[in-house]
C-alpha cells in the first residue's frame, strides 16, 4: 500500500484501457524484429543454440518491459478540479502535478501511429514553465477532443497574465 | 497613423561589425600570404566583402518600424518579408545593448523581451543613444498604461481579463500618436533615480577568481606552469592551448558583463546597467520578477559574500549568454548580505526565512545537503534553500506559480519523504522543497494552489 497525496475526495480519471494495448503492441514491435536480429547474428556467428539464447533472452527482457508498461498505465490518473487540472503518473518515481486552468498556455492534441490505429490520442498543456508537463495518453479521440475543449475555454475564463 | 521610422544609417555597419573585422583580417592574411601571387585572389576577396556590406545596406533599406495604438511593428526582409508586432502590454523588459562598435558611433541596439520561451523578441538595430533611451522610456510608459487600463476594464467586467486581452484596438490611441519618437515630439526629462546598489570592482575580480569558472582558470594555469617546469619544453602545452582559451573566455565575459553593475530604482521599474565594454541597459518592469534566488558559495562564505539573480519571464537573447543557461540576470553580482537583504526588501514586502529544516529521516538521502535543506512560506511567497556545499535559497512569489508537482522517487518512498516542486515562468526556475515528510507534502499540495489563487486574485485587484 503506498500513500496517495492530496485529499481522497479527488475523482481520478483514468486513460483508456486500449492504452495498454498500444504500449503493448509498442513494445512488440520493438522486441520482434530485435530479437530477431540478435538470435541471426548471434546464430551465425556462433552456435545455433548461442542464437536461439540470445533471442529467447530478448523476448524475456521485452516480456518485462511489458509488465513495467502495464504497471506506468495503471498508474496514470488525472482529475478536473474546479480550478485546477491534476496529473499523476509513475511508478518509480511518482509525480503529480496541479495546473491553474489559468495557467495554461495551449494545449495540443497528438497522436502516433500506433495510438492512431486504436482511435488514441495524447492531450498535453503547456504553461509558461518549461518544467511543468501535463500530459495525459491513450484517452479515446473523442474524450481527448472534448477535454481540449474544456480545457481550452477554462483556461480562457480564468486565464491570469504572466 | 504613425509615421514609419528607418534605423541609423550606420546600423548595417554596426549589425556586421564582429563578422566584418573577421572578414578583414581575412582578407588581409590573404593579401599577405598572396603577396607575390596574381591579382585575382584579392578581386574575388573584395568581391566577398561587397557582397556582404551589400546585403547589410539592402536589409538596411527594407527594414522599417512604427509604433502605433500601443504596438510597435517591425517590418524587415526583402525576399522573405516578415511583418513582426509586440504588444507593448506584453513586453517583460526593454534592453539597451551597446556592442563595442556601436559606442564608438554612439548607437545603441533596442532589444524587446516577450514572456515567449523561444522567441526572438523585437530588436531595433541600431538607432543613435538618445534616441533608444527615449524611445524605451515611451514604450514603456505605453506598455505600462496599456497594462492598467487591461486591468481596470478586467475588474470592471469583474472578470480576470490578462492584460495580454487587451487588443491592438485597446484604448492606447490616446497615448499612440505621441509615442513615436522623432524631434516633434515631447521628450519627457529623465526622472531621478535612486541607486539602490553599485558592485565593487575590486570584489567583483576577488569573487570571479573564487568562483568555479576562476578556481578552473587558476587550476589550469598552475597546471600549465607546472608542465613547463617539469618538462622544460613549452611548446607541449600547444595542443590544450585551445582549451585554455575556452575557460579564459568564459572567466572575462562573466567580468566583462558584470563589471560596473548599477542598480537603480525608476518609476518605471529597477534599472540595471553593468559591462565594460559591451554595456548593457535593461529595465525590469514592476511584478515582471518571477523569483529571486541567493547564491552563496562555499569561499564566498568566508567573506559573507553572496549573489542576487532574479528571474524575468522570456529568454535571455544575449548570444553570449546561450552557454551559460542556467545562470539568470544578477541584480548584486557580489554582494555583501546587507546589500542582498536591502534588494531583497525592494523586490519583494516581508519576504520570509527558510525556518522549516528538513525532518530527520532525511538526512540519511540528503547526508551532503541536509544542513542547507529548508523552507518557509507566507500568504505571498514561498522560500525554499537547498544546495550541498553552496546554498541557494529562492523565492517565488506565490501568484507567479504556474504549476506545482509532488515528486517522490524509490528513496524517497522508503522514507517516507515527498519533494515539492513550484515552477515559474521562464527557464528552468523552480523552487523544491525539498524531502519532507509525506504528511507534510500531501498538505502542501492541498494548501498551495489555493493561497497561490489567492495570491493571484489579489494581484489582479491591486
Amino acid at each position: 500500500m503506498t500513500a496517495e497525496p492530496g485529499d481522497a475526495e479527488i475523482r481520478w480519471q483514468r486513460p483508456s484501457r486500449l492504452l495498454l494495448r498500444a504500449r503493448r503492441i509498442q513494445t512488440a514491435l520493438v522486441t520482434v524484429p530485435v530479437a530477431l536480429a540478435g538470435g541471426i547474428i548471434a546464430g551465425t556467428a556462433g552456435s545455433a543454440g548461442l542464437g536461439l539464447g540470445i533471442g529467447l533472452g530478448l523476448v524475456v527482457v521485452g516480456l518485462l518491459c511489458e509488465r513495467f508498461f502495464a504497471r506506468r498505465v495503471a498508474a496514470w490518473g488525472y482529475a478536473e478540479r474546479r480550478d485546477d487540472l491534476m496529473v499523476k503518473r509513475g511508478v518509480m518515481v511518482r509525480r503529480q502535478s496541479v495546473i491553474p486552468y489559468g495557467r495554461m498556455q495551449f494545449i495540443d492534441v497528438t497522436a502516433g501511429p500506433v495510438e492512431r490505429s486504436l482511435g488514441l490520442a495524447t492531450v498535453r498543456m503547456h504553461t509558461a514553465a518549461a518544467a511543468s508537463d501535463a500530459r495525459i495518453p491513450g484517452l479515446d479521440k473523442a474524450d481527448a477532443a472534448k477535454l481540449r475543449d474544456q480545457l481550452a475555454s477554462l483556461g480562457e475564463s480564468q486565464a491570469a497574465g504572466l | 497613423m504613425a509615421a514609419w521610422h528607418r534605423l541609423h544609417p550606420l546600423s548595417p555597419l554596426i549589425r556586421t561589425g564582429r563578422h566584418l573585422v573577421a572578414l578583414g583580417i581575412l582578407v588581409l592574411l590573404l593579401i599577405f600570404a598572396n603577396h607575390s601571387g596574381n591579382n585575382d585572389d584579392f578581386i574575388s576577396d573584395s568581391v566577398v566583402v561587397g557582397i556582404v556590406l551589400i546585403a547589410g545596406v539592402i536589409s538596411w533599406l527594407v527594414t522599417r518600424w512604427q509604433v502605433a495604438d500601443g504596438v510597435l511593428r517591425i517590418e524587415t526582409g526583402l525576399i522573405r518579408r516578415q511583418s513582426l508586432r509586440f504588444p507593448l502590454s506584453q513586453v517583460q523588459a526593454i534592453d539597451v545593448v551597446q556592442t563595442g562598435l556601436a559606442r564608438v558611433f554612439g548607437l545603441a541596439e533596442l532589444r524587446l523581451r516577450m514572456a515567449g520561451a523561444d522567441s526572438s523578441g523585437g530588436r531595433l538595430a541600431c538607432l543613435p543613444l538618445a534616441d533608444a533611451e527615449r524611445l524605451r522610456e515611451q514604450l514603456l510608459a505605453m506598455g505600462h498604461a496599456a497594462g492598467q487600463r487591461g486591468a481596470a476594464r478586467g475588474a470592471q467586467a469583474d472578470a480576470m481579463v490578462p492584460s495580454g486581452a487587451v487588443g491592438p484596438a485597446g484604448a492606447v490611441g490616446a497615448v499612440g500618436p505621441d509615442g513615436a519618437p522623432g524631434p516633434a515630439s515631447a521628450a519627457a526629462p529623465p526622472r531621478p533615480e535612486r541607486v539602490l546598489f553599485r558592485v565593487q570592482s575590486e570584489r567583483l575580480a576577488g569573487a570571479i577568481i573564487l568562483s568555479r569558472p576562476g578556481a578552473y582558470a587558476g587550476t589550469a594555469i598552475a597546471v600549465v606552469i607546472l608542465v613547463i617546469v617539469l618538462t622544460g619544453k613549452p611548446g607541449i602545452i600547444v595542443p590544450f592551448l585551445v582549451f585554455g582559451f575556452g575557460i579564459v573566455t568564459s572567466v572575462w565575459r562573466q567580468f566583462n558583463t558584470e563589471f560596473g553593475t548599477v542598480v537603480a530604482e525608476a518609476p518605471d521599474g529597477l534599472r540595471l546597467r553593468s559591462g565594460l565594454i559591451q554595456t548593457a541597459a535593461e529595465t525590469i518592469r514592476p511584478g515582471r520578477v518571477q523569483a529571486v534566488r541567493l547564491v552563496e558559495p562555499l569561499l564566498w562564505r568566508l567573506f559573507g559574500w553572496c549573489r542576487l539573480e532574479v528571474d524575468v519571464a522570456g529568454p535571455r537573447q544575449r548570444r553570449e549568454n546561450r552557454s551559460e543557461g542556467q545562470r539568470l540576470r544578477a541584480l548584486i553580482p557580489v554582494g555583501s548580505r546587507a546589500d542582498a537583504d536591502r534588494m531583497l526588501g525592494e523586490l519583494l514586502t516581508n519576504p520570509p526565512r527558510p525556518t522549516h529544516p528538513a525532518p530527520a529521516g532525511a538526512r540519511v538521502k540528503t547526508l551532503l545537503s541536509y544542513h542547507f535543506l529548508a523552507w518557509a512560506d507566507d500568504d505571498r511567497y514561498v522560500v525554499a534553500s537547498r544546495g550541498r556545499i553552496c546554498r541557494k535559497t529562492t523565492w517565488v512569489p506565490l501568484e507567479k506559480v504556474q504549476s506545482i508537482r509532488w515528486v517522490q522517487g524509490p528513496w524517497q518512498r522508503r522514507l517516507g519523504l515527498a519533494t515539492i516542486r513550484l515552477d515559474v515562468a521562464g527557464r528552468r526556475v523552480t523552487a523544491s522543497v525539498q524531502d519532507r515528510s509525506v504528511a507534510e507534502a500531501d498538505q502542501l499540495l492541498g494548501q498551495l494552489p489555493d493561497l497561490a489563487r489567492a495570491a493571484r486574485a489579489r494581484d489582479v485587484v491591486s
